[in-house]
């Protein structure tokens, strides 16, 4: 989409600057003076952002102004206004910037001597660019060349690596002089908007006037064409890293002015732009018909936008902070951090990031680790921030500014290096810490309150009857023991087991001993550990007992009848155990805790609460006993991982806070039968034991002066304000936060984050892994929307309407998530509902196109929907718990689930495209069709009620009549049935994280197929849910109240 | 220092037949009253004050959560007591008005008990944190009302003692 590429080159992307600056060099902008200026001024100390001073800086410019004109001009001139001279108003306002140049109240420094000269050249070289783009080629592209030699900039300027301090204080001298340019061309101050098209008409303008009268005809020869050419262009040509660098010094309110997508800006300047054009390129909207408000007309279904091809990763930040971390690991809600509170109120939906800490790199681009033995880990005096890609060297070399408070720190000798005119360091290449945004750091003794610590998975199992008999214990042990040679940090790891019923079951597993020794504690109300040590073993030194346990513990309680549940002391019991070391915990819990502490009753899911002031009260933990452990385990580094497996109600809202606030998960199998979910348990548990941890971690986010994370969201504990204690950190979770402007005015043009994660990897060693990243400050709301990333928007809103449900309503939830979006879609129309007529249309920005269905999907989702009859309680909270935890990809695609449609590929053997998805709508399901939903979690595979019966017969056997309830998928040996299998296991090894079990459901079987199928398809109306159109439609009415 | 006023300050009135007339007489008695009434008020101000610090150092790192929640809820019920005492006593020396007054506050207090919401929860303290200041800074805003009226009527009736001693 053009206005997504055209968005990149607007902001300090300094360190795209290098590449493209070495590369074409030759090209007028690479090489002037102002962009080293602009360049070096985002480091500068931030210049007093009012905007009186921002506006100055806009049209100083013979580079700004100029520059971006050459490129406006062509879009907003249509093919009939070719022979048009520009219009006379126009260029005479060219008159006030020259004349009122000298006049400058400022009186030039003597440096400005040099201005003049480059100023009309350079008003005559970014005239060419636009004009070569297409055909002309070459030709303009040398033309400007001898003009920037002229030009004088310094030679330095052609390597940009590290800016050079000296030289911010150019731009300083050369824009006040500037800035009656501006004045008289900002004939309307007030919103960022106005003022910038305003400052943006002035040079246009002084385009044609610069050049000779061909020139001024030029652009008109590739007109409507030329937006998209840009579009394509940005990245790569040269006047992007052009405009990109121009932001730094500019600042604040010129970007829109800047802003190449901003069409709509130019209707000041040629009227005669169709509507639609600019409408098409500055935000997408939905046509809903001539008559708002009447249900059938206009909105056509197929037309709404839909997330067809997945999450697509935030690209415009990357690409104009090349050195920033990956999107895998923080992503922001939006790129442009607003400049203001003012701003800030206006944007409705929430600032913030998501961050995976742990998320898991591609091979060949993992994380580069990197010991600071000799030096010790180089990081600022003052706020702490680690040595990262956008800090800069000056005194050459001797000092470093820390980017987040700017604070000059000396470099330690050992790690000086000798620095270039540019600023950039000579070891650079062998520094991956100066650039790269994600790295780790090994780190000294200083690090560590005690010996980093063992890996340690303790086992708190549940042997009850019903633990028995739905065959849990058994694939339990089974996968235990096949996972014991992958469990990390072997020598090290330790292990340990606790079996429980009515009572507690310790087990003695000494190396010299042969078989476990087994020792029962029945005084639940006093618990004792009855052996001081050996309870918890080193795995390589007593593996023999270990395997000889696992070996007999399903045969052990073969014959339990024991129903009762001693949870709460037997957890009391491995907290006893685990305390002088911390770990993993992971509990196995069959029933409801009965017996002793933190028994739990029956609390029932009461159809009346539903709708009162009490419906809370059934998803929040009944008994505090849950939140003190969980608060003490974390205070001992132990991670606790809930496997609930009842068939009855279980208080997941009471077990899983245990997760909750250690920084585990909660995995969740409702009436678990072996012979059914087997494979899923195994896959899980033994992800969970072999996956990478990090042990005793604790995570801060460090951000730029002037904002702040004032709240987290997610599994873990607050340990300070801003520290979380995760006693076991993977690649499967991550936290959200949100930010707030603590001043009321930002002066700076860069917020910069920086993620710190302290941890004890499984071989033992203390490790800090650091993820830096950039983004521009923004003084204008578009630009905010624009560079909106809608993912991880939704994994905010999905947390935070989820904390809601603890505290009110699912209905008051929902409504919240509901009015945000609203709220959002209303600012963001009365952006632009002045300058075009939007009657029965519903705008909204590119980037949140999806916005409206992730929202829906949200509202339909199995921790929000309906009451108390749409989803079991215990679901409820499960699904809640797991997704405080996911990443941004695996919610949305939960969410959005994939819907392909299968029986052709099988049948006709094309090529299966794994990307072909459908909209989750029973519309596109056809009934000789056979189907898979994929939501990361589970497949459902949908047989359509005229299927070939050649397709069930090959994939199901005979069974393919029966109950499909009881009917396993398995690998049967023809074609088709192996397909499909590759299929699937294409669709698996896309999301490791989870194993999605398969539940065949046939066309029309209930209440099978609206359990499994039927709510998932959130675009069609269920229960009393809107579907997507009417969802729209409201969306659209509540939007156009009080606009 | 709060449980040493309550514990033996107040059965003592209780006991003492004496003192009951005293305070059925006015006079002296009430002067005594009175300044039992501010004693209480000072110790319920001292507690407050206590729990607020604990909030403070808490927001500025000093002091772990773990450690500060155990502090503070060491503080709630002694609080709870001695306001709802504090309220009885009024309502018992026939002060309708101050013991009036006391009601809201003794409402929330019970209304936060029963919903077993009385102490600080170390899980949630900083989502909270802000709440359970501005919760404890009315309450000091309300103890020191409280404890101004208990002054001027002290020494209003010390005043009027004086008066009926010539």
């Amino acid at each position: 989409m053009g206005t997504e590429n055209l968005n990149r080159p607007n902001y300090p992307l300094r360190p795209a600057a290098t590449p493209f600056a070495a590369q074409q060099g030759t090209t007028p902008f690479g090489s002037s003076g102002p962009v080293v200026g602009s360049e070096a001024s985002a480091f500068r100390p931030a210049p007093p952002a009012s905007s009186q001073f921002q506006r100055p800086p806009l049209s100083s410019g013979p580079f700004v102004g100029s520059e971006p004109t050459s490129f406006r001009p062509p879009p907003s001139i249509r093919p009939n206004d070719l022979v048009r001279p520009p219009p006379p108003s126009l260029s005479s306002s060219y008159g006030p910037p020259a004349s009122g140049f000298p006049s400058s109240p400022a009186p030039p420094p003597p440096s400005i001597g040099q201005v003049p000269p480059p100023r009309t050249s350079l008003t005559g070289q970014p005239v060419a660019p636009p004009l070569t783009r297409p055909p002309p080629g070459q030709v303009p592209l040398t033309q400007p060349q001898p003009p920037s030699v002229p030009m004088g900039s310094p030679p330095q300027s052609l390597k940009m690596g590290q800016p050079n301090p000296n030289i911010p204080l150019r731009p300083d001298q050369q824009f006040p002089p500037a800035r009656p340019n501006a004045q008289p061309s900002a004939p309307l101050p007030g919103p960022p908007y106005p003022t910038a098209r305003g400052t943006y008409q002035p040079a246009f303008p002084g385009y044609p006037n610069a050049q000779p009268s061909s020139v001024a005809q030029a652009p008109p020869m590739q007109p409507a064409s030329f937006p998209l050419q840009q579009g394509g262009f940005a990245p790569a040509a040269p006047p992007a890293p052009f405009l990109g660098r121009q932001r730094g010094p500019v600042s604040g309110i010129l970007p829109s002015g800047l802003y190449p997508g901003n069409q709509v800006q130019q209707h000041g300047i040629t009227p005669p732009i169709a509507p639609s054009q600019a409408l098409a390129e500055d935000f997408s909207s939905l046509s809903l018909g001539s008559v708002p408000g009447s249900f059938e007309t206009g909105l056509d279904v197929a037309a709404l936008p839909r997330p067809l091809d997945g999450d697509v990763d935030p690209k415009p930040l990357a690409e104009m902070y090349p050195m920033n971390c990956s999107s895998r690991v923080l992503r922001l809600t939006t790129s442009g951090i607003p400049n203001s509170q003012s701003l800030a109120s206006r944007w409705h939906l929430p600032v913030g990031a998501v961050v995976c800490p742990l998320a898991e790199f591609p091979f060949g681009e993992e994380v580069p680790v990197i010991n600071f033995a000799t030096t010790g880990i180089i990081r600022c005096r003052r706020c702490r921030t680690y040595v990262n890609p956008y800090i800069t060297f000056t005194d050459s070399g001797r000092k470093w500014k820390c980017n987040i408070c700017s604070l000059l720190n000396d470099v330690p000798g050992d790690y000086f290096a000798h620095v270039d005119a540019s600023g950039r360091r000579a070891d650079l290449d062998q520094r991956p810490e100066l650039t790269k945004g994600s790295v780790e750091f090994i780190a000294p003794a200083e690090y560590m309150v005690r010996p980093p610590m063992p890996p340690l998975y303790f086992f708190l199992i549940d042997v009850s009857i019903s633990a028995v008999r739905s065959g849990m214990l058994e694939i339990v042990a089974q996968t235990i023991k096949s996972c014991l040679d992958s469990l990390p940090g072997a020598p090290r790891t330790q292990i340990g087991f606790i079996t429980y019923d009515s009572t507690i079951h310790f087990y003695n597993m000494k190396s010299s001993l042969m078989q476990p020794q087994m020792m029962v504690v029945s005084d639940l109300d006093d618990i004792f550990v009855p052996l001081p040590d050996d309870l918890l073993v080193n795995l390589s030194e007593s593996r023999g007992v270990v395997d000889a346990f696992l070996d007999s513990l399903p045969s052990m309680f073969q014959d339990n009848m024991n129903v009762e549940s001693a949870f709460g002391p037997a957890l009391k019991a491995a907290f006893m155990v685990m305390s002088q070391l911390g770990g993993k915990l992971l509990i196995f819990q069959n029933s409801l805790p009965s017996l002793g502490v933190g028994r739990l009753r029956l609390r029932g899911d009461d159809i009346r609460a539903y709708g009162t002031d009490k419906e809370h009260t059934l998803r929040v933990p009944e008994d505090p006993f849950y939140k003190q452990m969980a608060a003490d385990f974390t205070k001992y580094q132990i991670a606790v991982n809930v496997y609930a497996f009842s068939d009855k109600y279980t208080d997941i809202a009471s077990l899983g806070t245990l997760a909750k606030y250690t920084g585990g998960q909660v995995y969740y199998y409702p009436s678990f039968q072996s012979s059914v979910h087997s494979d899923k348990l195994r896959h899980e548990l033994s992800r969970d034991l072999t996956r990478e941890t990090a042990w005793e971690a604790v995570m801060r986010i460090r951000c730029g002066k002037g904002v702040r994370f004032t709240s987290y969201h997610g599994n873990f504990m607050l340990r300070s304000t801003d520290l979380l204690a995760l006693p076991a950190v993977d690649c499967d979770k991550a936290y959200a936060a949100q930010l707030s402007l603590e001043e009321t005015l930002l002066t700076t043009q860069t917020v910069y984050f920086q993620v710190a994660l302290l941890y004890t990897s499984s071989s033992g060693e203390r490790r800090i892994r650091v993820h830096t990243a950039a983004a521009p400050v923004v003084a204008d709301l578009g630009e905010m929307y624009r560079l909106a990333d809608t993912g991880a928007i939704i994994s905010l809103f999905s947390r935070l309407a989820i904390e809601k449900t603890l505290s009110s309503k699912l209905e008051d939830s929902r409504n919240a998530v509901q009015l945000r979006i609203v709220k959002a879609l209303r600012e963001y129309r009365n952006l632009y509902a002045v300058q075009h007529r939007l009657s029965g249309r519903l705008i909204y920005p590119e980037s949140l196109k999806f916005l409206p269905l992730y929202g829906l999907a949200l509202c339909k989702s199995a921790a929000l929907r309906g009451g108390y009859s749409d989803v079991q309680l215990d679901d409820r909270c499960a699904a809640g718990y797991t997704m405080m935890a996911l990443p941004v990809k695996s919610l949305l695609k939960f969410l959005y689930p994939n819907l392909v449609r299968v029986d052709e590929f099988l049948v006709q053997g094309e090529e299966f495209d794994i990307t072909r998805r459908i909209p989750l709508t029973a519309e596109s399901l056809d009934t000789r069709g056979l189907y898979i939903l994929d939501d990361g979690f589970r497949f459902v595979i949908w047989f359509g009620r005229s299927i070939l019966p050649d397709i069930a017969r090959n994939l199901l056997g005979e069974d393919f009549t029966g109950d499909f309830s009881k009917v396993k998928l398995s690998l049967r040996d023809n074609e088709m049935s192996r397909k499909l299998m590759t299929i699937l296991d294409q669709f698996r090894a896309t999301d490791p994280a989870y194993y999605q079990l398969c539940h065949l459901v046939r066309q029309g079987e209930q209440p099978r197929e609206g359990f499994f199928l039927l709510t998932h398809l959130v675009e069609d109306q269920i229960g009393g849910a809107n579907g997507y159109a009417d969802w729209m439609l409201l969306l659209f009415r509540q939007v156009q109240q009080n606009a | 220092m709060a449980d040493l006023v309550l514990n033996i300050s107040v059965p003592e009135f209780f006991e003492n037949r004496r003192t009951l007339e005293i305070l059925q007489r006015g006079g002296m008695g009430e002067v005594l009253v009175w300044l039992l009434f501010f004693l209480l008020s000072i110790a319920l101000l001292v507690m407050i004050v206590i729990q607020l610090v604990c909030l403070a150092d808490l927001e500025l790192d000093y002091i772990n959560p773990y450690d500060s929640t155990k502090k503070i809820n060491k503080f709630v019920m002694p609080e709870f007591i001695t306001q709802g005492v504090l309220c009885f006593l009024f309502l018992a020396t026939g002060h309708w008005i101050m013991s009036l007054l006391c009601v809201p506050y003794l409402y929330y207090n019970v209304r936060l008990y029963l919903k077993g919401q009385h102490l600080v929860d170390v899980t949630e303290i900083f989502n909270l944190l802000n709440w359970e200041k501005k919760q404890r800074l009315f309450k000091l805003g309300y103890i020191l009302l409280l404890l101004f009226m208990s002054l001027v009527w002290l020494i209003f009736n010390a005043l009027e003692e004086d008066e009926h001693s010539f």
